[in-house]
């Protein structure tokens, strides 16, 4: 397998990540994507290592794609969740990671509110470290995962014009895919409120937009993401209805687009408030095909992360 | 007590208007210049700075600091006079808690404290403290800071208060409703980071505040630890105006920007966050055109493992005692000008103006309280072997400029560098 420009044990964003990382780690998902096809060849690449999830703010998506992923390789799993983490009982970040450590741990998936966290684990302990989505930081596997799905729909992502539109100004989700996407050559538009969009975002290489007939009119795909409402003060827009009124994907607005243009979304949906429901089921919509591709992109990144020996 | 003569130095005292090299004796803890060869230690000062001690307008006294490591940690740095604020190691909004700080300040203080009350309750902000009593009990100033008193109401009663008592009023303006959950300059490298929520716009809104009320009442203010360059502006555009303000930045404001929180570095949080450049740069012309009256420390001790946490959950608070001067040094080292007449009143002159203490700077027969800097020196400082009981610092393990050599507090000789 290809993997010489592959060197790193952790995975914390793509920031960091070379074109050629990125390019890396989705050759290695489309091996993976094949072998998982046919399921005669089972995959015993870390068979015997420990990968322990400690989830410590809610997923499903997530935490049961890296599980799955890491049991397709033959690992053994450990999920820690938040409400049953020691963290409950006073103990800080530093100290839980360093047991998991004790505890023999071969790599951490790491998900925390808190932007940065998984830099200071791979600071803290010398185990690999893979970022499930820290605070509004960074969410690289999801970002992986969309961009696989976007190649394997539209080719090489380079020219073509990616719009991601919604709550940009919270989303980990978003600046993974505008650092991943820019990086492979792609044109990025981040659209929405301004509130949730500010101007600054440019200077992180992307268009901004906050009129979204403008932003969809030429995209070769749109991602939505989900209004976190729960995250937010109320302030960031009046209301979820007035954010549907106005930036709302619905059938109308759906016009508006190419007739080939694909719609992406990480979930979880909010149905009837970022896209309509008919929208999400429509053969464009390729959401579900985010999901399965999500197994086969966790276990690139697992498989290239938890074999990388020490230099 | 013993006697010292220091030789070759340049004594420099704007207040004094003495800039020269001469001998300064210190005899029986008085300054003189005209001293005897008589049973002096002598001590070959040439080529270094001989300056009227620091005063710093800002500092708090937090646990793992103590009023002695405070004390070492200041004199080390050639402050000489430190204020505490009031979110000491008990709050000081009552006199008994005034006169309990002061018991252990003669206890254990090796350099002169004084102490800043609250000016409200509890620095909550929704009732006024007992200024009258508090300044009787012996602060000399009082303040809310680190918070501000959000309600303009209590503010202002709390300002025209005070000013019977000539009683000084530090602000530090922050105007919560939008900064409430700030950890970071709201900028770019914020943005990339997932970060952000302390725009520059709840300091400059509360400056104006400040202006505003000062103005209206003819009652001065003091803000303190001024980082964005729209509020130097605001202060600039007052003082033309002779509304009667006073201002400060700190030493890590003049000196970095946010670039410094990338890595999610918590020993890089402060409060009021480092901003962008820009704001850095109208710092520096604040600085030199006089806008900003002074530069004070900040000092913040933290626990290691307070730090040793997710960057959002991490206090704000560095240290500066021992780095405040040589920072400050380097910098105003960048004009081409020769600082140290312009430090003498950032640093100490200033300072002591402000929150009206006595003391006449180098001068004959005034008790010895000055320091000697050795602008050649290079050093590295350490936190690790540092006098402060805490390590949060924004320079450790950075190469200073210039070092503070020795300083004396009090008449007596409380620092010499090893």
């Amino acid at each position: 397998m290809e993997i010489d420009s592959w060197h790193r044990k952790s995975l914390l964003g793509l920031e960091e990540l070379s074109a050629d990382e990125i390019g890396c780690i989705l050759k290695q998902a489309s091996v993976f994507k094949r072998e998982i096809s046919s399921p005669d060849e089972q995959s015993r690449y870390l068979k015997g290592k420990r990968i322990v999830n400690l989830f410590l703010e809610p997923s499903t998506r997530t935490r049961i794609a890296f599980e799955i992923a890491a049991k397709s390789l033959c690992a053994d799993v450990i999920s820690i969740s938040g409400k049953s983490s020691s963290l409950t009982k006073g103990e800080t970040l530093k100290d839980t990671a360093m047991n998991i450590k004790a505890l023999g741990a071969d790599a951490i998936v790491v998900r925390h509110s808190s932007a940065g966290s998984p830099l200071f684990l791979s600071k803290t302990i010398d185990v690999p470290i893979i970022n499930a989505g820290d605070g509004a930081h960074e969410h690289p596997s999801q970002a992986l995962l969309d961009i696989f799905t976007l190649q394997e729909n539209l080719g090489s992502v380079a020219g073509k014009k990616i719009t991601i539109l919604g709550d940009i100004l919270f989303s980990r989700v978003a600046r993974s895919n505008l650092w991943g996407l820019t990086k492979l050559g792609a044109e990025v538009t981040l659209a929405g409120p301004s509130t949730l969009v500010p101007k600054q975002f440019e200077g992180m290489g992307a268009r901004v937009s906050h009129d979204l007939r403008d932003s969809l009119a030429d995209a070769d795909a749109v991602m939505l993401l989900r209004i976190q409402h729960e995250r937010q003060s109320s302030s960031h827009f009046p209301s979820l209805a007035e954010y549907t009124t106005m930036f709302g994907l619905n059938m109308a607005r759906s016009q508006w687009l190419k007739p080939d243009t694909l719609i992406l979304h990480p979930g979880p949906i909010n149905r009837g408030v970022e896209i309509d429901s008919e929208l999400a089921d429509s053969p464009r919509a390729v959401i579900l095909d985010q999901v399965k591709n999500g197994i086969a992109v966790r276990m690139a990144i697992l498989y290239l992360c938890a074999t990388t020996e020490n230099d | 007590m013993t006697d010292y003569c220091l030789t070759g130095g340049r004594i420099v005292d704007p207040s004094q208007g003495l800039d020269e090299i001469r001998d300064l004796w210190v005899l029986g803890g008085r300054v003189s210049f005209k001293g005897n060869e008589s049973e002096v230690e002598r001590m070959d000062v040439s080529g270094k700075v001989v300056m009227p001690g620091l005063a710093d307008l800002r500092g708090h006294l937090r646990e793992p600091e103590s009023l002695a490591s405070a004390s070492m940690s200041a004199a080390a740095g050639g402050f000489t006079n430190i204020l505490i604020m009031p979110d000491a190691l008990q709050t000081l909004d009552n006199p008994g808690a005034i006169r309990l700080m002061q018991e252990n300040i003669t206890r254990h203080g090796t350099i002169c404290f004084s102490q800043c009350g609250c000016l409200t309750m509890g620095s909550r902000g929704d009732k006024l403290a007992p200024l009258g009593s508090l300044k009787e009990a012996g602060v000399v100033a009082v303040s809310d800071c680190p918070n501000s008193s959000q309600n303009t109401e209590i503010f202002a009663r709390g300002l025209e208060y005070a000013a019977m008592f000539d009683l000084p009023v530090i602000e530090f303006p922050r105007d919560l409703s939008i900064s409430e959950e700030g950890i970071a300059h709201d900028g770019p490298t914020a943005l990339k980071m997932g970060v952000g929520g302390y725009p520059r716009m709840a300091e400059e809104l509360f400056v104006q505040r400040a202006i505003t009320v000062s103005r209206n009442l003819g009652v001065g203010i003091h803000l303190t630890s001024i980082s964005s360059g729209g509020a130097v502006d605001l202060i600039r555009e007052a003082k033309s105006k002779y509304v009667p303000i006073t201002a400060d930045t700190t030493a890590h404001h003049l000196a970095l920007t946010d670039a410094q929180i990338l890595g999610y570095d918590t020993n890089a949080k402060t409060m009021p966050p480092l901003r962008e450049d820009e704001d850095r740069q109208a710092i520096f012309e604040g600085i030199l055109d006089g806008t900003l009256d002074c530069i004070c420390t900040a000092h913040e001790p933290c626990h290691e493992h307070e730090k040793q946490v997710e960057f959002d959950l991490a206090p704000p608070g560095v240290l500066g005692y021992e780095t405040a001067l040589s920072v400050v040094y380097e910098e105003l080292s960048n004009t081409g000008k020769d600082p140290f007449g312009l430090i003498a009143r950032l640093m100490s002159e200033t300072p002591r103006r402000i929150l009206k203490l006595s003391g006449q700077g180098i001068a004959e027969g005034e008790a010895a309280d000055f320091l000697v800097f050795d602008p050649a020196a290079r050093w590295t400082y350490n936190p690790r072997d540092a006098h402060s009981k805490a390590k949060n610092s924004l320079f450790a393990d950075q190469e200073l400029k210039g070092s503070v050599d020795m300083t004396f507090a009090l008449g007596e000789k409380v620092f010499h560098r090893e």
